[in-house]
This record gives structure tokens, sequence and C-alpha cells, in this order.
């Protein structure tokens, strides 16, 4: 029996799209309308993937366990540890997220997100200057010049600029991707690059010298700016920032080869007041290319119930936020996380060795529907349903509009937030008895 | 003297008259008939940049412009063009006594492990914008009526047929996963038995 199902969100990148078409055959997803590649196969590939139960290291050996004693386990630890780590949140629900934030203030423990290796230095920034941003809507339909700093949307987001950015008809432009201008700055000419009208090659780390260049030149002060700025001739500089100050209204998208090289946070600083120093001229926004489909979303939960947006350490009993020592990298790089657990994220694949060495060393529960990098390092994984897929809840797309995700399988796998609840439930009975 | 005999010899050696014979195909040349500005011409023409079609100072009046440094005289913008607005050699003697014409497609190809479904080309084709205007306004295709769209996270070609030819999917493609080329083919009318 064939079924399509209409309005499903994809739940793979930050672009979040929502108008997904799914085709249902038996009960099993057989075709994707709309979705890219990335996001195509997040659901066509996900029922061969899936683990089948809970799962439990015993020596060199996996054991079958159930859902109730790997709760156990999740609850014995996690109430037993000293200085748990709570760690991922980026591909879950903002439901599940709230508990992580509950439960590290429960137990103690540190809870960090995803954007602690992504664009945890855009929120530092953020936080000193403060965002001039917009929707993806405003994008589409307004802006004449956009352009992608450090981010290849091609590969990473590869519907961004057909729905939000360049090709879709914009309300107030009359023939939109013809009229459209697209700059890419970057270090090596990428798939973005190709269909850019400019584009600027810049070295490696030259970000804050191209910027601050830049601003110079939109201030009037070329004079100040010399021949060459990290690879780039001052001319083409120039030539960007006339195509910048002409436009009637610009936006800048910057990704995370502009925050995780040399000069971090500084170099969203010196963009932000870039567009500060364009909007004297006329009206531009920036905003970030957030990776996962819903890490925005943890930083909204974590600010609205810890105050801050990731790395939140509760050892003191109250929330501290110090990145560079609160954040997920730097307790396992010290070596001082003695339990962890993993949600919705897979460290193992991203993380330096040594972080790796350490969770492999320490109990660690991971919540992930697939076998990831991280399966290798974990003491349980417990699989949970796909939000998106066979589970619903509230995700925030990148420029922070939350979009409630859809159920449109029944699996029988229980949903992370279930999960969660159930843990963050028998450790308070735990410690009320205690 | 034998230098005199031999610039004698140079100079008026007997060789056939030079006469354009008379099924050369020079550049091709308008016969008067009126230009629909179907762009079949454009089209079809190998050599880049050798035919135009404008539209005139008269209202409503378009014309093909051939640019003769460019022009390769192959003859196909004459032998396509549906309402005879040029001409050039026998080509249309020739289709007449012949009963032979042309028919041109153009083929789509899309590379199945570079494309990535970013949806540029679907989105930018004009002929989809005319079709499922949902697809040009926000990329979501409704219709099974356009000539491509993002199925399985892959570009799919749905209605060929319809592809006039633009290349603006292959010009927009951001990692050369579109292809469009043109397919020719030569028919001959058949008798009825």
């Amino acid at each position: 029996m064939e079924d399509k199902v209409r309005h499903i969100v994809c739940p793979y990148c930050g672009c979040l799209c929502d108008d997904i078409l799914v085709e249902l055959t038996d009960g099993k997803i057989s075709g994707v309308e709309n979705a890219c590649t990335l996001g195509a196969h997040k659901f066509l590939d996900d029922a061969d993937n899936r683990l089948k139960g809970p799962i439990m290291r015993k020596g060199d050996e996996w054991i079958d366990i159930s859902y109730e004693e790997a709760i156990a386990f999740a609850v014995q630890t996690l109430s037993e540890a000293d200085r748990p780590l709570l760690y991922g949140w980026s591909g879950c629900v903002t439901e599940t997220q709230a508990i992580g934030a509950h439960l590290a203030e429960l137990i103690g423990g540190v809870v960090d997100s995803t954007t602690s290796v992504c664009h945890g230095p855009s929120i530092l920034a953020i936080q000193e200057v403060g965002h001039p941003g917009c929707t993806l809507g405003q994008v589409k339909n307004r802006a004449d010049t956009i352009v992608y700093w450090g981010s290849n949307p091609i590969e990473a987001h590869p519907r961004h600029l057909s729905r939000y950015t360049n090709y879709a008809d914009a309300y107030f432009l009359h023939n939109a991707f013809r009229e459209r201008k697209v700059i890419v700055f970057d270090v090596r000419k990428t798939a973005t690059a190709e269909i850019a009208t400019e584009f600027v090659q810049l070295e490696q780390g030259g970000d804050y010298h191209v910027l601050s260049a830049l601003r110079a030149i939109v201030r009037g002060r070329e004079d100040v700016v010399p021949d060459m700025i990290a690879g780039v001739p001052k001319s083409q500089l120039i030539g960007v920032a006339e195509l910048c100050k002409k436009a009637k209204f610009g936006a800048l998208f910057f990704g995370v080869g502009v925050t995780m090289t040399g000069g971090k946070y500084k170099n969203i600083r010196n963009a932000i007041e870039f567009v500060d120093e364009l909007n004297r001229h006329t009206k531009w926004t920036i905003s970030p290319m957030r990776g996962h489909s819903n890490v925005y979303g943890s930083n909204e939960v974590f600010t609205w119930i810890t105050g801050y947006p990731y790395a939140v350490d509760y050892a003191r009993g109250i929330a501290f936020y110090n990145p560079g020592e609160t954040t997920a990298v730097d307790i396992l790089a010290r070596k001082e996380a003695d339990a962890a657990l993993i949600m919705a994220s897979d460290p193992g694949a991203h993380f330096p060795r040594a972080c790796c060495e350490h969770l492999a060393k320490i109990p660690t529960i991971l919540f992930d529907p697939y076998p990831s990098a991280t399966t290798h390092l974990c003491t349980v994984q417990i699989p949970c349903a796909v939000n998106g897929i066979d589970a619903a809840g509230t995700a925030y797309r990148m420029d922070g509009i939350p979009i409630r995700t859809r159920k449109f399988l029944e699996t029988g796998y229980p949903t992370d937030t279930s999960l969660m609840n159930e843990i963050y439930e028998q450790i308070r009975e735990r410690k009320e008895h205690a | 003297m034998a230098s005199v005999e031999w610039i004698k010899t140079f100079f008026f050696a007997k060789t056939a008259p030079l006469i354009t014979p008379s099924h050369f195909r020079g550049f091709p040349h308008l016969t008067g008939k009126e230009c629909t500005h179907c762009f079949q011409c454009m089209m079809i023409c190998p050599a880049p940049g050798a035919i135009e079609v404008i539209r005139t100072e008269k209202p409503g009046e378009w014309k093909p412009v051939i640019h003769l440094g460019h022009c390769i005289r192959c003859g196909l913008c004459v032998e396509i063009c549906p309402e005879l607005v040029l001409d050039s050699g026998r080509v249309h003697t020739k289709n007449a006594q012949d009963g032979t014409y042309m028919q041109f497609q153009f083929h789509i190809t899309v590379n199945p492990v570079t494309c990535m479904g970013c949806g540029i080309c679907s989105v930018a084709c004009p002929v989809n914008k005319e079709i499922d205007p949902q697809l040009a306004a926000k990329g979501t295709s409704t219709s099974d009526e356009v000539i491509m769209r993002v199925y399985k996270g892959i570009n799919t070609v749905f209605h060929e047929e319809k592809c006039t030819g633009c290349k603006t999917c292959e010009e927009q493609c951001p990692n050369r996963s579109v292809m469009v080329a043109r397919v020719l083919e030569p028919l001959q009318i058949t008798e009825e038995p």
C-alpha cells in the first residue's frame, strides 16, 4: 500500500526544511521528495541502520540488554558520578534538551552541546557585540547581495541557496536570481564559489585581516589598507566593499571556516562589526550557518533554563559558564569527567584523540538510534526514536525559528524525551530517599 | 629571359574561372519572411555567438542577426527555422526535393555521484518556474509536470521533452552535475503506403 505524507520536517541540518514529502510503501519509507541528498538519505537509509535494542559492553563483546536495564545503568552511573558530563543535544528535540539541563542541575554535572565545537565562538562574539540578524524568510524576500564566509552550503546545507537565499523568487525583487549577487570568501574554491558572482580566496587564518581591511574601506579609510591582505589584492576588496554598499539588503552567512580558525570569536566579532559598519550605508544582516538540526535549540533551551547557552557547569550547585574550561573537549582533555551521557551526537567522530580515549575509559552512555563512531567508545548504547521520523517535538532552525517536527511512522522505539524523563525521575527519587 | 617567362606563367596561368558554384552554401541571409522569435536557430547553432534573434526598432518585429566572424556556414539555422526566415545555398530546395527535415530535442544528464540535491537547477529553470510557481517561490515542488526536480536526494528528470535548451541549470550547477546536450535528428517524410 502506497501512501504520501506531506509537510514533513527534515531533521538533518540547520535548514530544517519543512516541505518534505515522504512516500511510504507498506509502512516503510520508499521515496522522498524535495529533500537534498543529505536529508533524503536520513529518511531512506533509516530503517536499515537502526540498532535493534540497547546494548552493553561486556569485555570484548556486546550483549543485548533491556531498556529497563539500560536506564538502571544510566541512573546508577550518573547519580554516583562526581563530575558527570552531559554532552550532545543537537539532534534531539528541545523537550529532551530541557530535561538534560535540569538533570545537570540535579546531579551537579556539566551540560554542553555540540555548539562548543562549532559556533561556540559565534555566541561569544554575539555576547560581546550583539547579533544584527534576521530570519531566512527576510533574506529570501529582500536580500539582493548574499555573502558566504567560510561556509560551503552546497555541501553542508545544500538547499540553503535554492530555498532561502539566491534562487527562490523574492517578494521585493523583480527577477530574483538574475538580480542577486553572491560573494564567497573562502580559503579554497568550493562548490559554492563556482556559482558566486565574486569569489575572494584568502589565506588560511586571514579572516580577521580581511574583515578589518573591509571595515576600513567601508569607513572611507582605504589609504591605511596595504596592497595585499592575507593573499587578497586591495583592489578586489575595494570592489567587494562597493558591491556591499550598493546592496539594498545584504545578508552575510558565516560557517565554521571562520569560527574554528585562529582568532576564533574575534573573527566573528569583526564580522559583526563589519556588518555594523555597512549598516551606516544600507541594510545588512549577519547569521551563522548552524549545522545540526536543533543545535540552535540547545542554546535557546539552556539559556532560558540555566542563563547560559552551552558549557554550563553545575558542580558548585549554581550555573557556572566558562567556555575553555567548562566545555566538553576541555573537561575530557583534563580527564575530569568520570561518567558521560552522550545524547544524539557523535563525539567519537569529531573530538580530539585524547578526549575520545578518556570517553572510552569512563562509563559512557550513548543515546543514538544508529551505530556511530561513538559506539566504539561507549559502555551502553540506547537506541531511541528519531526526531522527525518516529518522534515529534520542537526544533529551532538556524535563524532561531522554532519548527514542530512531525512523527509519521510507528516503530515502537521509545522517544529520547521519555527515556530521559525516566532517568531524571529515578535519579530524583534516589536523591530524595538518600 | 627565364624570369619573364616565369612571371607570365605565374600571373597568366590558364585555370578554371573562379565562379561560385550553385550548390555553394554562403552565410545565411534573410528571406523577408516574418520571424516568430522561437529562438530555434539560436538553440541549434553550434558556433558560439554566431546568431542572435533581436527585437528590431519596429514594434513587435524580431529578426535573426548573423555575426559573420563567428558563423561557420553549417546551415543548421536555415534548416531548422520553421518559418523559412533564413536561406543559404540549396538548403531549402534540397529539403523540398528529398522531403527531409530536422528535429531536435535536449537531453539532460545528471551525475548521481556528484549531485547534492541542492535543487538549484530545478528552481532556476525558467520552464519549471512557469509550470510550478511553488517551486520557483520556495523550492518546494508540488507538480509532476516539471522538467526536473529533486527526488530521493538527486535531481531527477521527469519531462525532458519540455526542455528549451537554455542551459540555465548547467550554468548554475555548483558541481557540474547537470549537462544539457542537443540531440539532432534528421528525418525524411515517408509516403503513405
